[in-house]
This record gives C-alpha cells, structure tokens and sequence, in this order.
C-alpha cells in the first residue's frame, strides 16, 4: 500500500530551487534548442527544394533566431561557469556570486545580439 | 494571527491518489511549522500522520515540502514562511501516508557507499587511538554534521528523475569518511561512486545545498569528491 515514487516534471519544475536551479532548466532547454535546430539544419540541406526551403523559413525567422541565440548563448556561457567550478570546488563556496556574475555576463551581451537581429530584421 | 494551512493527504486504506485539505489555524508569528501541524493533530484532526521526534533540528525524522521547498517542519517559523502555508511531502519516494514517505530506498542509497570508518592496519604501537591533527579533523568537520533527513537528496532534480541515483546525502557521508586521515577505504569509495548511477549523476542544480538545514555546502562536498575521483589526491 502506498503511492509509488512519481515526480512529473511540471512538479518537478514547480519547485522552488534557488538561482542554480533556473540556471539548470535553462541549460536544458538550451541544449535541446541547439538539439532540435541542428536537426532541422541538417535536415533542410539534405532534402533541399521546397520541403527543404520551408524548414529554412523557420529558422532565419527574426522570433526563431532570437530563440536560438538564446539556447546558444546562455548554454555556452552558463557551460562555462559549471566547467570552472567543477575544476576549481573551492570557488562552489561562491556559487551564487558565479550565478549573478554569469547573468552580468549573459544580459548584455545577448542584449546587444537581440538589437542587432531586430535591427536586421525590423530596419531591412 | 489567522493561518491558512494546506497539507496533502494521502490515506492508503481509502484514497487511490493524494488531496490536499485545507485548515485554518490560530497561531503565533514564532511558532514553527511543527507546531502549527501538531495542532492540527491535536486538536483538529488526529488523523494526520507525519514523522517528527526530537523538535529541535537534530533527528532529521520532519523534512517535508514546505511552500515548495524541502525544509525541516522543526526549523522553520511562522513568519519565515507567511500565512499562506502549504505542506506536502518531500520528492522521489513512495508515499506511505500524508506526510510520511517510505525512506528505505534513501538509507539503501546511503549505505552503498561504506558510511562507516574502515581502518583494518594495527593500532598504533602504544595500542592507543589512532591520532590525527586538528587541521586533519576540519578537513571533513562540515560533512559529519549530516543528520540524514534527506532534504537535500530529495530536492535533487537528478533523483526525481532516476531513484537509483545514489544521491547527495549518500555523497555527504562518503565525503565525510572519504577525506578523514584515519580511513583507508577512500578508493573503495571513489571506486562505488564512480559506477553509473553515482556521481556523474550530479549536474549541479545547487537544490541540496538550499535545503540542507544543517547548512552543509553540498555541492561544494560533491565537487570535492568529483575533484579526489578525477586526481586520485585527497587534499
Ligand atoms: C559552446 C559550447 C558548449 C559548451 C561550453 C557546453 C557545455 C556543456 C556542459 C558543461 C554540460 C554539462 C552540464 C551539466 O553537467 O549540468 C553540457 C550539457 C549538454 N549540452 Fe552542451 N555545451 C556546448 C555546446 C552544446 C551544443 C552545440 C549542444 C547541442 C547540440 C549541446 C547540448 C547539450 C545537452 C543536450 C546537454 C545535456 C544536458 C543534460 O545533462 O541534461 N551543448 N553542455
Ligand atoms: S546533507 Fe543536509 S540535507 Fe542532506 S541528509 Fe544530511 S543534513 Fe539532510
Ligand atoms: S523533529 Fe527532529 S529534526 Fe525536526
């Protein structure tokens, strides 16, 4: 008697972690993002003509590059501030600080790429 | 003050899934969330079932999903946590009753990894204790202070996923015999961690060190026994 061992992921999700935790999710989505992008990319050279074209539509769509630049980004800088705390442990006594500076990092620049993408595609 | 309180409710004899039932207290801004259930208890509703015994942060018998964060119903208070409370059980065990998990596959996790001194070499030659220098006993002091409530482990994204994961408070206690002086099975140890569902399971969502309510740095202590692991060193 008794009710299994179940955590959904929308339970899962709903807990209420600290800064890392986010930074985790997001690092998912992030890899999932390149994932799926680099499928519709290798997919839409493969069988080209007009199937090929439309896979090619939704990529360089201005909203889906945003998205992208996003999974790119976050996963590359926040993969970088898990590859220097795993090297160096001493520094996890300051795993928060590493978040916010991660964030200093992360905001600006993908700050800038958003403008720049907007600008291509709203200025022409 | 006028405390809503919602708690989730399991009954295995009637109920085929858990509900939540929602009471509304009369307590005081520094009373712990302990005691407003015990009122419940007490005077409400007698059927509810949670795991408490010492009250005072030591036995590690109460970590339960307080507001969604796995905290120890002893150690917190009213006005930490607002008017507005809810209480469920805590994540990726199999729920006995109410509040009460089964934490069997928890301790089984535990002891997989020799949480006990191993030292099989003869005593020193005076046949005394075997010594070790102050610096030596702090070099591991944060990780005896684990009480095995299992609110790190349970708040871990990797174990809801995966219950075969041997989890944080398993590493805890690894890392508390692992980095002692006087033990000799740190390889044996290493070498258990390093099997599939040990350590690599890790990917540092910081949830264990949040709710340890012993405030040991977890991650730090899985990073170090990750780092022995890699190097081979214990320093
Ligand atoms: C800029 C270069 C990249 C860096 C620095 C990087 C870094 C990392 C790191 C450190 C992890 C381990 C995270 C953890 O243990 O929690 C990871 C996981 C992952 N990465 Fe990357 N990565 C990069 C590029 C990519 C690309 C191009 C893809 C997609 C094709 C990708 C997909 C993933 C996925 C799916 C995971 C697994 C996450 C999980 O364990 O659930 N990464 N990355
Ligand atoms: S490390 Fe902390 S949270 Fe985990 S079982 Fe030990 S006391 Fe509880
Ligand atoms: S009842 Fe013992 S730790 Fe809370």
């Amino acid at each position: 008697m008794g009710l299994k061992r179940d955590v959904s992921l929308s339970t899962g999700l709903r807990y209420r972690g600290p800064a890392g935790y986010l930074t985790f999710i997001l690092h998912r989505i992030g890899g999932l993002g390149m994932g799926i992008f680099i499928t519709l990319h290798i997919l839409a050279s493969f069988v080209g003509g007009r199937f090929g074209g439309a896979i090619n539509g939704i990529y360089e769509n201005w909203a889906f590059q945003i998205f992208i630049f996003f999974c790119v980004m976050f996963h590359a800088i926040n993969g970088l501030r898990i590859t220097i705390l795993d090297l160096f442990p001493k520094l996890l006594d300051y795993q928060t600080e590493a978040i916010w500076i991660e964030w200093a990092v992360f905001i600006p620049l993908y700050g800038i790429s958003v403008f720049v993408i907007l600008q291509t595609a709203l200025g022409g | 003050m006028e405390v809503t309180v919602k708690i989730f409710r399991y009954n295995p004899e009637k109920d085929k899934r858990g509900n939540y039932v929602t009471y509304k207290v009369d307590a005081d801004e520094n009373d712990r969330v302990l005691d407003v259930l015990e009122y419940i208890k007490g005077k409400m509703d007698g059927a509810l079932s949670f795991r408490r015994s010492c009250a005072h942060g030591v036995c590690g018998s109460d970590a339960m999903r307080i507001n969604g964060r796995n905290m120890l119903a002893c150690k917190v208070l009213v006005r930490d946590v607002g008017t507005n409370i809810t209480v469920e059980p805590i994540l990726g065990l199999p729920i006995k009753k109410d509040l009460i998990v089964d934490m069997e596959p928890f301790f089984d996790n535990y002891k997989k990894v020799l949480p006990y001194f191993i030292n099989d070499s003869a005593l020193p030659e005076n046949g005394r204790e075997r010594l070790q220098s102050p610096e030596e006993r702090a070099r591991f002091d944060e990780t005896t202070k684990c009480i095995l409530c299992a609110a790190c482990t349970t708040s871990c994204p990797s174990f809801w996923a995966n219950g075969e994961y041997y989890g944080p408070a398993a590493i805890v206690n690894a890392h508390r015999f692992i980095f002692d002086s006087r033990d000799e099975a740190a390889d044996q140890r290493l070498q258990i961690l390093a099997e599939t569902d040990g350590i690599a399971r890790c990917h540092t969502a910081y949830n264990c060190t949040v709710a340890c309510p012993r405030e040991i740095k977890v991650t730090k202590a899985i990073g170090e026994v990750k780092m022995a692991m890699m190097t081979g060193k214990l320093d």
